[in-house]
């Protein structure tokens, strides 16, 4: 790891100003804010980047907080711990899907120190990305080594020009549940749905997965209540159980009405493409229809649409179809 | 030392297995409460005073000369205090991670900005990191100036009439034509390759490694310090792994080496996890192609195959097929492919695994085409009266063989079971380099030792087992000194030849112990020395009796010390292992979970019944590593390793243990000799869990590992 500054901020805008001040010739010197650490740290060994600065939120009062209403809903404090988002009462009671996707994410020792906000704006896993030698169209090079090499793990849908997928099962699960953030930044604070949060390759600078600017950062995540999130799950497949990121992973919350017909869906794939892949057609498949296996089959079916596999991950498409059919047929159950 | 004339004694030998006090019973490692509580020092753990770490610059290029090395920038940072070339301009470099340059600094930080400070510039040049590149005609050379290399293939074996088998092969009422394929595998040891050596100028020097023969120690550095042999102590305390990764100092020894001289202080140089992969050694892969034929009933009439180890820029031997089985006629070739990728080196049990797996898949394939019992077609063709046999007929009742579906995918529901076996062999044997000591206080002290290295594999235990039950005493009675060179010589473990060569030494000397305790108190006692008893932590004779303490008391003021050195007759070689694994494939997901698996082992006199079912749990863990999840991947344009951290080179975790793993000693072996059993248990669990995968869904899946897109793929290929 390269040397760096250490800066721990007492305020948002103690961060911001740390963050902002550093001036850099090159994106991977940029100060970067700490929360967990879980990723940011593995990006620094590897020298992925190699921050002049770190800025260090911990320091901030009050803002690992969870506060749960029932009419509004929930905001999370940026630095809320994976553990504490997975074993909160209200969260695995009004919000199971976001109980399910915290809990399926690494081990219990990441879990204690990662956190909501660092979940969210992690760095791909993709092979290449990761290799300290290699100089990627992500790392500011000019080749997506993935589209015709080793891209078992890489993106069917959103793909180009880079193949990444998003590795966050907090992002997957958040979008279904129509969350928002709220971001801070030297021009003040602003809130993003998290839908326009996350951001394609080919719509915006491909070194970065979101709409964050340099020097901002995300301090809230809020959900709010609906009867959506209370019947919600989320779905991951590891190619390795004991610690893996998703191979594939689909996240479902659907309202029904009294007569057991869905009123509304929100369907999201996970680890298929560069953000977190909301499929809008088999949302509507659904609606107005009983949770039966005619429609679960065809929404499975539908939300697949339009997939092109790269040479070694055309078996994503059976998966996630197999893992959407299982979160609906878990709501149904539910 | 009293050395005994054994030449009018009776013949040596254990007794009865079953008629053990200590040995051949569940003993707890004697060094346990170290590991346990972190006390123990591993080589990583080794901190000196003044002590430097080093770093290696490893080639990023797969393949390349040097245009230009400047080490000066790297010297200049400050805590730098060395920095040494490995190759220089002009130098050429074979694969990513070929060892550079080395730097030693007050810290490992500073070390690895240093390396990245060496200012090197590269001629690439053109390059091969798959056998499918590598064999294609007018592929770049590995070996260009080597005849014996043709299409970057070297073939060492070749036998058999070929044409004898084209014609069995066409009388053969089934013939199943395949290629199988294994990965690149990897050690993974918990401790990285590590050395700290200790030289501070004049003419000894003290080196720790991390390695699998601590009398490989003192000649490797010794060349490279530029001392005599003698005046080099190596120490080996404890091992975190070594799976054949571990002999010798290594290149990064010698880089150690020559940046502690250039220094004048002691460095470490232990191993990043990535240099780990990339420069450390490796498994070989394995691409081998069958021909084989049967006959209605059952009989294997011929086996043509082609098969090659992967063996990087090394050479690497496969098991020859058909391996356990029998054939009436076979036509083998066989050798190896280069690629510019690091040399393999040996990997628990070299050769056999992969031989293993492709030999057992088409046992499979041949059983199945003939509509014959995988178990029932095994029997069949291997040598009358083979081990195999009974442990064959063993394990299938252990695991509940006869609830298999016999039709493959048969199990209902989309989380299916199938079922699976697979035998392996191997050597194990003891060779005659090990002497022991054995010392007696007149404290009551007793010392076993040995300059022996224990790999993890129990060592220290059975040399106090062995010294406790022949002298009636406790294991907490006896204690035990390893792994240095000031102590008695012993061999290299490899081949799982430790136990085997190590054990018959200890049991000379505990032997000749008491013979010189014996006699040292017969007067005392008022007896023949022949009649004396020791049991019970007493020695008695002629109706009386002192205690352990009395008895040592009693000893000349020197106490006793005694030799043994190794004895034929209380080792053997070979040992046999049959695998039977159930598993469960999700048949929407591809996943494979390993539900129950037992290997049935046979080792001669286990010295340490739990000692040996460790290891064969260890084999069947590697085993589902192998088969379901681990491989090196390259990336054949960039010539690099792309999975080159544990994050991505998956091994096995605790959710992929089964529900129930049986590791089973085949008590029905005879011999009442050791017989070295770290290896074999390895052998054949990845081929027994590839075939119960097929047996659950109906998928061959040709190529380790088995991961769920192969499973997934091949089910939508069976149902298109």
């Amino acid at each position: 790891m390269k040397a760096f500054e250490w800066s721990s901020a007492t305020t948002v805008d103690e961060a911001v100003k740390l963050l902002a001040e550093v001036s850099a010739d090159d994106f991977t010197e940029i100060a970067r804010p700490f929360s967990g650490g879980q990723d940011l740290l593995t990006t620094m060994k590897e020298r992925i980047l190699t921050p002049k600065r770190v800025v260090n939120l911990k320091t901030i009062a009050g803002m690992d907080g969870i506060d749960n209403d029932a009419k509004t809903g929930l905001k999370i404090g940026a630095l809320a711990k994976l553990v504490e988002i997975e074993n909160h009462p209200q969260i695995t009671k009004n919000y199971p899907g976001l109980a399910e996707a915290a809990e399926s994410i690494a081990t219990v020792q990441l879990r204690n120190q990662g956190t909501i906000g660092g979940s969210l704006c992690q760095r791909p896993r993709c092979w290449y990305f990761r290799h300290p030698e290699i100089i990627c169209l992500k790392k500011g090079g000019d080749t997506c080594y993935s589209e015709k090499g080793q891209n078992k793990y890489n993106a069917i849908l959103g793909g180009g020009p880079s193949f990444i997928v998003h590795p966050s099962d907090l992002a997957t699960m958040l979008v279904a549940l129509e969350a928002s953030v709220t971001i801070a930044g030297p021009k003040g604070s602003r809130v993003v749905p998290l839908e326009k949060f996350f951001t394609l390759p080919k719509d915006s600078d491909v070194t970065k997965e979101n709409v964050l600017d340099d020097a901002e950062i995300v301090t809230q995540v809020q959900v709010p209540a609906s009867p959506l999130a209370a019947r919600s799950t989320y779905v991951k497949f590891k190619e390795r159980s004991s610690l893996d990121f998703a191979m594939g992973a689909a996240a479902a919350a659907v309202e029904l009405a009294p007569d057991g017909t869905v009123r509304q869906a929100r369907l999201v794939l996970g680890a298929v493409a560069p953000i977190p892949w909301r499929v809008p057609r088999a949302e509507a498949v659904l609606v107005g229809k009983p949770l039966s296996d005619a429609t679960i089959n065809a929404a499975a079916d539908i939300a697949l649409e339009g997939a092109s596999p790269l040479e070694k991950n055309a078996y994503k498409i059976p998966l996630s179809k197999a893992l959407l059919r299982r979160a609906l047929n878990k709501l149904k159950n539910a | 030392m009293a050395e005994r004339n054994e030449s009018n004694s009776e013949i040596l030998s254990w007794g009865p297995n079953d008629k053990h006090r200590l040995l051949n019973t569940r003993l707890p490692r004697v060094d346990f409460p170290y590991k346990t509580t972190g006390t123990a020092i591993y080589t990583y753990d080794v901190s000196l005073p003044g002590m430097l770490q080093g770093r290696i610059l490893c080639s990023p290029h797969a393949k390349a000369t040097i245009k230009s090395l400047d080490l000066s920038p790297a010297l200049r940072i400050p805590g730098v205090k060395a920095a040494v070339k490995r190759l220089d301009v002009g130098g050429m470099l074979r694969f990513e991670g070929d060892p550079i340059a080395a730097v030693a600094a007050t810290t490992a930080e500073i070390a690895e900005d240093a390396v990245l400070a060496i200012q090197v510039t590269y001629n690439e040049l053109p390059f091969v990191v798959t056998a499918d590149d590598a064999i294609k005609p007018g592929a770049p050379a590995v070996y260009p100036d080597d005849p014996a290399v043709i299409n970057n293939t070297r073939v060492n074996d070749e036998r058999g009439d070929s044409g004898k088998v084209a014609d069995a092969l066409k009388s053969a009422d089934a013939v199943v034509e395949a290629e199988y394929r294994s990965p690149t595998l990897h050690h993974t040891c918990l401790e990285t390759h590590a050395v700290v050596v200790d030289y501070r100028g004049g003419d000894s020097a003290t080196v720790y490694v991390s390695t699998q023969g601590t009398f490989s120690i003192p000649g490797d550095a010794a060349r490279t310090l530029d001392l005599d042999e003698s005046n080099v102590t190596g120490i080996v305390q404890y091992m975190g792994g070594g799976f054949g990764s571990k002999g010798g100092i290594g290149v990064e020894g010698q880089l150690a080496c020559r940046l502690s001289k250039q220094a004048g202080v002691p460095v470490k140089m232990a191993l990043p996890r990535r240099d780990e992969f990339i420069m450390a050694g490796n498994g070989p892969g394995s691409i081998q192609k069958f021909r084989a034929g049967v006959s209605r009933d059952g009989k294997l009439l011929a086996v043509q195959v082609e098969e090659y180890g992967l063996g990087g820029i090394g050479g690497a031997r496969l098991a020859g097929q058909p391996y356990v089985y029998r054939a009436e006629n076979i036509y083998r070739k066989a050798g190896s492919i280069h690629t510019n990728e690091d040399a393999a080196r040996p990997l628990r049990a070299p050769g056999h695994p992969p031989a293993c797996f492709a030999m057992e898949s088409l046992m499979d394939e041949l059983a199945y085409k003939i509509g014959m019992d995988p178990v029932e077609f095994r029997i069949r063709n291997l040598p009358e009266n083979d081990v195999h046999i009974r442990q064959l007929q063993r394990g299938a009742k252990e695991i509940g063989w006869d609830r298999r579906s016999r039709t493959p995918g048969g199990w209902p529901g989309t989380v299916k079971r199938g079922f699976g076996c697979a035998c392996g062999v191997w050597g194990g044997g003891g060779r005659a380099q090990c002497v022991v000591d054995v010392s007696i206080g007149r404290d009551g002290a007793v010392i076993v030792s040995c300059g022996s290295q224990d790999l993890g594999t129990g060592t220290r235990t059975y040399m106090v087992a062995i010294v406790a039950e022949e002298l009636g005493l406790e294991m907490g009675d006896v204690h035990e000194k390893i792994g240095d060179t000031r102590l008695t010589n012993a061999n290299y473990s490899g081949g799982s030849t430790t136990a085997a060569s190590l054990s018959p030494a200890v049991k000379v000397a505990a032997i000749n112990a008491k013979a010189e305790i014996a006699k040292a108190l017969a007067p005392v006692l008022g007896a023949n020395a022949d009649d004396i008893v020791f049991a019970d932590r007493k020695i008695s004779a002629g109706g009386k009796t002192l205690t352990w303490s009395q008895a040592c008391a009693a000893l000349p003021s020197a106490g006793i010390s005694v030799r043994g050195k190794f004895k034929r007759g209380l080792s053997s070689n070979g040992t046999h292992g049959a695998c039977f694994a159930e598993v469960e494939v999700d048949t929407e997901t591809g996943h494979v979970q390993v539900i129950r698996i037992l290997d049935v082992q046979d080792c001669g006199l286990p010295l340490n019944r739990l000692a040996v079912e460790s290891q064969i749990n260890g084999g069947m863990v590697q085993g589902i590593g192998m088969a379901l999840l681990e491989g090196r991947v390259m990336d054949a344009r960039l010539g690099v390793m792309i999975n080159s951290s544990f994050m991505d080179y998956k091994i096995p975790g605790c959710l992929e243990m089964p529900r129930e793993m049986l590791p089973l000693i085949d008590d029905d072996d005879p011999r009442q000799q050791v017989v070295g059993v770290g290896e074999p248990p390895s052998v054949p669990p990845a081929a027994a869990i590839a075939n119960a995968i097929y047996s659950a869904c109906g998928v061959r899946v040709r190529e380790l590992p088995i991961t769920p897109d192969k499973v997934l793929m091949g089910l939508m290929g069976a149902k298109a």
